[in-house]
């Protein structure tokens, strides 16, 4: 059984809200999707990581959906990186999906 | 020893005051000599002098003009002061504890104790004698957790939920004890502004004193929850990098606990060097949620348990990526993030408040008069004065922010313009409306028979894999956010299977031992939404040995967690349907598939 269904399993009843979620949500949490593991990823990766599914479906809509998590990755990549600054949000996108 | 020169201290001790301006009337208390020796009256003086010297001056001179404090042999055995009219009567043998003080050290437990009775009744002296001045301020009262009730006619609530990390658990049985137990701490505690920093604001603006000087342990403490990494880790939030407070609202869904939305507030932290200013609304990674949640602490949540106040009701510290991820992309539901108009010292007298409430507040849930809107409005309003005069009371997250919409509050412009509110973050949209475009684009590419998202989905996933292999850059990326939502979907359902068939009431008897562990598991996290149980030492906000020892308790505790998940997992393992098991199996290597050819079609294509 992978790790993440049963973190998931066991997270949606228990760790942070996810226990008391009476109110709020009964959901619990899992990185779906992403290859890489949260756990070791430095500031930097986990701004990208979170972009990931954005940047897929600004890449898929031909950049006519575009959300607030890509919105922030470019703006990061360009702040850190001097060719991201000369890239294309298409290219940048990409670049965040090959990762 | 005791030295036996009073009358030297008292003129030193006057003479001190006078050069500060602060001369003690001579009549200010005076000392009942029935009963003392020369010696005891001489210590019992020094006493009062000591204490005098203390008070504020604004205190000194509004209490009654002809107190005398008399020791007593028969008060009852639990009580150490009490006031009697004028007569301040306290226990005999504290003047025995005072005689025998060790009068080099500053800190002498013994003599804090007397000290501190004292300056209790005085406390009350002054509070009587100025018409409850203190005791009965709405904004003290505000302050000390004697909550307002959502229902106006309701007025205040009698009973105080700030039962943790208090110095006294006297000071809550009524606002008089409070004032008095607190300003014991005001007079004798360096710590307290860094403790109780709102209160000794509070109190210093009531007295004319200066406000603190004392050094406090850097930022405002939190247990963040982070689930991602299932971690509990303390973050120390410095509110001079918070630019503004949003009210985040994730919009009902038809989920009979959900129907009415829920209400959190989103903290925009800046990022680490960057100037406070609307730049930082862009720094996602570093904004957290304030989200009240009833702490359940079971597998199943019952509903009348949540209408009788059967659950806690707390804070939690959660990181906005985790919210993000929790509500838009697990639930499917929006989230709108509305800016609320705050000056900068008031996101820091909202966010102390949180602070405090994160670290003391056992408030109860109950579903309709003490819910996450009412919690969220009791915030702001015992966090924000202004807001306190604005009618905003409300039982409903929707009801809440029409209300601060209305009041000029909170700024609703920014969601008019949709494509800005989705790209700057105002509006995070449910993950499921993206869907069926995604797959528009899969399908023209790849000449999909299947009409939409939801056909798509319903395959199996080998169905599925067949197609991606041809797919091309567009289609790979489409893909990828349907194959991801597939394996969240896959997640809920087995989670439901799980609590349905085997955590609910009729459990198979070989799951009980399972059930029982998974119950102690879950009782166990309650640390993370209720702190103090890290630092039973100590009152208010934990200072730096306090944060310390949190930090190495925290990290007991959440290893021990998860060790007890690895066991846990394995047990529950055995509970799920295969046929339920093999689809994850398929959907997971699915989005393992599309994923590497995604990375290798991207990598071709990227700069």
């Amino acid at each position: 059984m992978s790790r993440l269904i049963l973190a998931g399993v066991l997270l949606a009843l228990s760790v942070p809200a996810l226990a008391g979620s009476f109110a709020g949500s009964s959901a619990g949490a899992s990185s779906a999707g992403s290859s890489a593991s949260s756990d070791s990823s430095s500031g930097d990766d986990k701004i990208v990581l979170q972009a990931r599914e954005d940047a897929a479906s600004f890449v898929a809509s031909n950049g006519r959906i575009r959300g607030a998590q890509l919105e922030a990755a470019l703006r990061h990549l360009r702040e850190t990186d001097e060719t991201a600054r000369r890239a294309s949000d298409m290219q940048l996108a990409q670049a965040i999906l090959a990762r | 020893m005791v030295p036996r020169r009073p009358w030297g201290r008292r003129i030193g001790v006057a003479l001190a005051c006078a050069l500060l301006g602060h001369a003690i009337p001579a009549f200010a208390v005076r000392v009942d000599p029935v009963g003392l020796d020369a010696a005891q009256v001489a210590a019992t003086q020094a006493l009062v002098d000591d204490i005098l010297a203390r008070l504020p001056r604004t205190w000194r001179e509004g209490l009654p003009r002809d107190l005398v404090l008399a020791w007593r042999a028969d008060l009852p055995h639990d009580v150490q002061g009490r006031r009697v009219g004028r007569q301040v009567l306290l226990d005999r043998t504290l003047l025995t504890d005072w005689q025998a003080r060790d009068p080099a050290s500053a800190d002498d437990p013994r003599a804090l104790a007397v000290r501190k009775t004292l300056v209790h009744e005085l406390a009350h002296a002054y509070d009587r004698m100025q018409r409850n001045v203190l005791s009965a301020d709405a904004r003290l009262r505000d302050l000390a957790g004697w909550q307002r009730s959502v229902f106006r006619a309701t007025g205040r609530r009698a009973r105080n939920d700030f039962t943790d990390r208090s110095p006294d658990r006297y000071e809550l049985t009524r606002p008089s004890e409070f004032v008095a137990v607190n300003l014991e701490h005001y007079v004798l505690d360096a710590t307290y502004a860094c403790r109780r920093p709102a209160l000794h604001r509070f109190l210093a603006a009531h007295f004319g004193d200066p406000a603190s000087d004392v050094a406090c342990a850097p930022g405002l403490p939190f247990l963040e929850a982070d689930a991602a990494r299932g971690d509990a880790t303390l973050l120390a939030l410095d509110p001079a990098r918070v630019y503004a407070v949003d009210y985040l609202l994730a919009e009902g869904n038809t989920q009979a606990m959900s129907r009415w939305g829920h209400s959190m507030l989103r903290l925009v932290v800046c990022a680490p060097g960057r100037p406070l200013g609307p730049d930082c609304r862009l720094d996602l990674s570093h904004h957290r949620v304030l989200s009240f949640r009833a702490f359940v602490g079971d597998v199943q949540i019952s509903s009348w348990r949540g209408l009788t106040g059967s659950y806690p009701s707390r804070v939690f510290l959660l990181p906005l990526d985790q919210v993000i991820e929790e509500y838009t992309k697990i639930e499917l539901r929006g989230l709108q993030s509305i800016p609320l108009r705050l000056r900068q010292d008031e996101i820091a007298s909202l966010l102390e408040r949180a602070a405090q409430l994160h670290w003391s507040y056992d408030g109860r849930y109950y579903f309709i008069s003490n819910n996450c809107a009412v919690e969220t409005w009791k915030l702001l309003h015992d966090g924000v004065p202004r807001l306190a005069e604005a009618p905003l009371a409300s039982i409903t997250p929707t009801g809440l922010l029409a209300k601060l919409a209305r009041e000029g509050i909170a700024d609703r412009n920014r969601l008019d313009d949709a494509d800005e509110a989705r790209r700057l973050g105002y509006y995070f949209e449910p993950a499921s409306t993206r869907y069926d475009a995604l797959f528009a684009v899969a399908r023209d590419t790849l000449d999909l028979p299947q009409r939409d998202a939801q056909a798509w989905l319903a395959l199996e996933p080998a169905e599925r894999a067949r197609w991606m292999p041809q797919a091309d850059l567009k289609a790979s990326a489409a893909l990828l956010v349907l194959e991801n939502a597939a394996l969240r979907r896959q997640q809920l359902l087995l989670r439901d299977e799980l609590k349905r068939r085997y955590l609910g009431r009729d459990v198979p008897a070989d799951a009980a031992p399972a059930v029982q562990a998974l119950k102690a598991w879950l009782g166990d996290t309650s640390f993370v939404s209720r702190p103090s149980e890290l630092a039973p030492e100590g009152y208010g906000l934990p200072q730096s040995a306090e944060r310390e020892r949190i930090v190495v308790e925290a990290r007991v505790r959440v290893d021990k967690l998860r060790d007890e998940d690895a066991v846990l997992r394995k047990d529950l393992e055995r509970w799920l349907p295969e046929d339920q098991q093999e689809a994850l199996r398929g959907i997971e290597s699915n989005v393992e598939t599309i994923g590497t050819r995604l990375r290798a079609l991207a990598a071709a294509g990227a700069p």
